[in-house]
C-alpha cells in the first residue's frame, strides 16, 4: 500500500512564497432545518501551486466547504457568514448570476463517483467543450480540437474516439480522467477535488493522484483535496488540515502532521489508518461517534471521545472552554486546536 | 460500432413483432366464430327485414363466403389475402374492408395526432417550469390543474365546450370533420387527458433529472440553470414522456369512440363499434389484426427512439 506514495510533494520553501488562490475566511455553514453548524468558523488559505488536503471523518463538513465554494448548496443548507476568496475576490458577495462565470473559469470541482455525474444521454466530448463553450465563446466545432487534446492530456486512448463515448462506456478511472478534462478545460486556477478517488480500486487511484500531481506542477494549479484517506494525504498533499464536527482541529505541512501529530483526533485518526496498522495488523477504532459533539455549546469539540483530557486531568477545562489554533511544533504554520497540546508546551517553557 | 449494434436492436426488434402477429392473426381470425351468431345469418338479418330466415339462402351465401370449408382452410386462405392486404369485404356494406379503413384511419390520426402533439407542446413546458421550483405556487397551480382535467370526462366537456363555442358564441362547428374549424373543438376535447398526464409524467421525469448528479456537475462548469435545463434536463426527461406519448397515440389510434360519437367523426371509433354491432366478420378480424399492428409498431419506434435518446439502452440490449 505505501507504493503509492509518490514523493511528489513540493519543496517547502517555495510553497511558502506562492500567492493565496483560494483563501477562506471565518467561514460558518449550517442547515436551517435542524440548526445544525455544518462548517464552524473555518480558515482555509490554498496556494498556487500548492495541493491541500482537507481530511476528516463522514460529517465533518469537508464536502459542505467544498460546496460551499462552488456556491452549489443543497437546498436547506445556508451560508451563516464569513468569506470565500478566490484571487482575492469574495465570491460569497457575488451575484447568484456571477458565479456561473466563475464555476468552470476559476474554480472547478472534481467528486467522488464520475460515472454519475456525466450526462448519460450526452456524449463525453460535449461535456468537455461545455467549459469552453461558455467561458471561451467558442462553437461546438472550434472547441472540438481542445477537447481531443484535454483527453490526450488525461491520458486517455483513442481520444478521437473516446470523445463520442458515453459515460456509461467508461471504467470509473476513465470517467474521472475525463471529469478531470472537464473541470480542467477552461484552465480554472483552483481545483476542488471531494474524494476523487474513494471509489477507484488503488492501481487507479495512483494514476489519478499522479495526474493531479502533474495538474499542480504544469499549470500551477491550486488543489484542495478532500478525502478521509490519509494514504493519499501522504502521497500528494502539500498541506493537511484535520476537520472535526465542522472545526478544523490540526493544520500544517503533511509531513509534520502525519510525523509528529499534535492534536489527539489526529493521532487517533492515524493509528486508525492503514499508515500506522497496529503490529497484529488490527486497526485502531476511535471510540464514541462524532455526532457526540452536535449540540455542544461550549468547550472543545472532541473532548467527550478524548482520552487525552482525561490521562492530562484537564477535563473540566477542556468541557467548559475552546481552545484555539495555535502553534503546535516547530514545524511553519503547523497549529493545534488543543488544551493538551498548549498545556504540555506552556509546561516545557 | 453503434451503426450495427442500432441495426442488430432494430432486427430483434421486427422479428418479435412478426411473432406477435403471427399469433394475433389466428385470435382474430377465430373472434368471430366465438360469437354465438353464424354470420351468414347475422348477414341476411341485416340484410333483410324479414325475421324468418330461408335455409337455402343461407347455405348459399355460406358457400359464397367460404364459410363452408374447414376453419384451417378459411384461416390460410385468409392469411394469405390479408398479407397482400386484402381484407375481404365487410358483410354489412360490402365494401372493400382495406378501403374503409384506410378513409377512417386518415380522419382518426390526423385528430389523435393533433390532439397529442397540442398536449405535448402544452404540457411539456408546463410540466418542466412546475418542475423547477418544486412545491412552490406554481407547481400547486399545475397540480391542481392537470387533477382538474384528469377528472373532467369527455362526454361531458365536448358537450360543453359546443354549448358555449358552437350554440351561445356560434364560432365553432358543433359536429362534423370537413374544414379545419370544425376539427378544433374534437382535437381540444380529446387532447384534455393527455395534457394532463404528459404534464405529470413531464414534471416528475423532470423533478428526478434536476436532482441528478450530473445536473450538479454541469452547473460546476459554469452553465446557468437554464443553459443545463436545456443541454442535459430536457433530453434526460423526456424519455418518460416518449414513452407516455407512444402509449396514448396507440391508444388513439384504435378510435376515440367518444369524441367521434359526440362530434360526428367518421373515423375508427365509429367503424369498429358498427363493425361489433353488425358481427361484422372480415371488419372484426381486420381491426383486431390492424390494432395489434399498429401497437407492435409504435411500441417498435418508440424503442428504438429511446435507444437513440439514451445511449445505455442500447447495450442493455446489447448484453441481453
Amino acid at each position: 500500500m505505501t507504493s503509492i506514495v509518490l514523493n511528489a510533494k513540493k519543496e517547502v520553501g517555495a510553497v511558502q512564497l506562492a500567492e493565496p488562490i483560494l483563501d477562506i475566511r471565518n467561514l460558518n455553514v449550517g442547515f436551517a432545518r435542524n440548526r445544525l453548524i455544518a462548517i464552524d468558523a473555518l480558515d482555509l488559505t490554498v496556494r498556487r501551486g500548492e495541493i491541500v488536503a482537507l481530511v476528516g471523518e463522514s460529517g465533518s463538513g469537508k464536502s459542505m466547504t467544498a460546496l460551499t465554494a462552488m456556491r452549489l448548496l443543497p437546498v436547506g443548507a445556508g451560508i451563516i457568514s464569513g468569506e470565500v476568496r478566490v484571487h482575492g475576490r469574495d465570491l460569497l458577495a457575488l451575484p447568484p448570476s456571477a458565479m456561473n462565470a466563475v464555476r468552470g473559469r476559476e474554480i472547478a470541482m472534481l467528486y467522488q463517483q464520475p460515472k454519475i455525474m456525466l450526462d448519460p444521454t450526452a456524449t463525453i466530448g460535449r461535456q468537455i467543450a461545455e467549459p469552453l463553450q461558455i467561458h471561451r465563446g467558442l462553437s461546438l466545432k472550434d472547441a472540438w480540437p481542445h477537447v481531443i487534446e484535454a483527453l490526450r492530456d488525461v491520458g486517455i486512448p483513442e481520444p478521437e474516439r473516446r470523445a463520442m463515448s458515453y459515460a456509461h462506456q467508461l471504467s470509473g478511472g476513465m470517467a474521472q480522467r475525463v471529469m478531470i478534462a472537464a473541470a480542467l478545460s477552461a484552465s480554472p486556477d483552483i481545483l476542488i477535488a471531494d474524494e476523487p478517488t474513494t471509489a477507484l480500486d488503488v492501481t487507479v487511484q495512483a494514476q489519478i493522484l499522479k495526474l493531479l500531481v502533474r495538474k499542480r506542477d504544469e499549470a500551477s494549479l491550486a488543489v484542495l483535496l478532500i478525502t478521509h484517506d490519509l494514504m493519499v494525504v501522504s502521497a500528494i498533499a502539500d498541506r493537511v488540515a484535520v476537520m472535526y464536527a465542522g472545526r478544523i482541529v490540526e493544520e500544517g505541512e503533511t509531513r509534520a502532521v502525519l510525523r509528529s501529530p499534535r492534536h489527539p483526533y489526529t493521532q487517533a485518526l492515524l493509528r486508525s489508518s492503514l499508515l500506522a496498522a497496529e503490529e497484529d495488523g488490527r486497526l485502531y477504532a476511535i471510540p464514541g461517534s462524532a455526532s457526540a459533539a452536535r449540540g455542544l455549546s461550549c468547550g472543545c469539540r472532541y473532548h467527550p471521545r478524548c482520552q487525552a483530557a482525561r490521562s492530562l486531568g484537564i477535563e473540566e477545562r477542556c468541557r467548559s472552554q475552546e481552545p484555539s489554533l495555535s502553534t503546535a511544533s516547530a514545524s511553519p504554520g503547523h497549529q493545534s486546536r488543543c488544551w493538551g497540546v498548549q498545556v504540555t508546551a506552556g509546561g516545557m517553557q | 460500432m453503434d451503426a450495427i449494434v442500432m441495426n442488430v436492436f432494430v432486427a430483434k426488434k421486427f422479428v418479435i413483432v412478426l411473432i406477435t402477429l403471427l399469433i394475433v392473426s389466428i385470435l382474430a381470425f377465430l373472434v368471430p366464430y366465438v360469437g354465438s351468431d353464424d354470420p351468414a345469418r347475422a348477414i341476411l338479418r341485416a340484410r333483410t327485414v324479414d325475421d324468418a330466415l330461408d335455409p337455402a339462402a343461407i347455405e348459399a351465401l355460406r358457400a359464397e363466403l367460404g364459410l363452408n370449408r374447414s376453419l384451417i382452410a378459411q384461416y390460410l386462405g385468409w392469411l394469405w389475402r390479408a398479407l397482400h392486404l386484402d381484407f375481404g369485404y365487410s358483410f354489412a356494406t360490402r365494401t372493400a374492408v382495406d378501403v374503409m379503413f384506410v378513409q377512417a384511419l386518415k380522419v382518426t390520426s390526423l385528430l389523435a395526432i393533433s390532439a397529442l402533439i397540442l398536449a405535448m407542446v402544452i404540457a411539456v413546458p408546463l410540466g418542466t417550469i412546475a418542475a423547477m421550483r418544486p412545491a412552490r405556487m406554481f407547481d400547486n397551480a399545475v397540480t391542481v390543474f392537470t387533477q382538474t382535467l384528469i377528472a373532467i370526462p369527455e362526454y361531458w366537456a365536448g358537450p360543453l365546450l359546443v354549448l358555449f363555442f358552437s350554440i351561445h358564441m356560434g364560432w365553432l362547428p358543433s359536429a362534423g370533420w370537413r374544414d379545419f374549424n370544425s376539427t378544433i373543438l374534437p382535437v381540444v376535447v380529446l387532447s384534455l387527458r393527455p395534457i394532463a398526464y404528459f404534464t405529470q409524467v413531464s414534471r416528475s421525469a423532470m423533478v428526478e433529472v434536476l436532482r441528478a448528479p450530473y445536473i450538479g456537475a454541469a452547473r460546476g462548469r459554469g452553465l446557468t440553470a437554464s443553459q443545463t435545463l436545456v443541454r442535459h434536463g430536457l433530453r434526460n426527461g423526456m424519455l418518460p414522456v416518449i414513452t407516455m406519448f407512444s402509449l396514448w397515440l396507440t391508444s388513439l389510434l384504435g378510435g376515440s369512440v367518444v369524441v367521434e360519437v359526440i362530434f360526428g367523426i367518421p373515423g375508427m371509433g365509429w367503424l369498429l363499434y358498427d363493425a361489433v354491432l353488425n358481427n361484422d366478420a372480415p371488419l372484426i378480424q381486420a381491426s383486431i389484426v390492424f390494432i395489434v399492428a399498429l401497437a407492435a409498431l409504435i411500441n417498435t419506434i418508440t424503442d428504438i427512439g429511446y435507444a437513440l435518446l439514451n445511449p445505455s439502452v442500447r447495450l442493455t440490449h446489447d448484453k441481453a
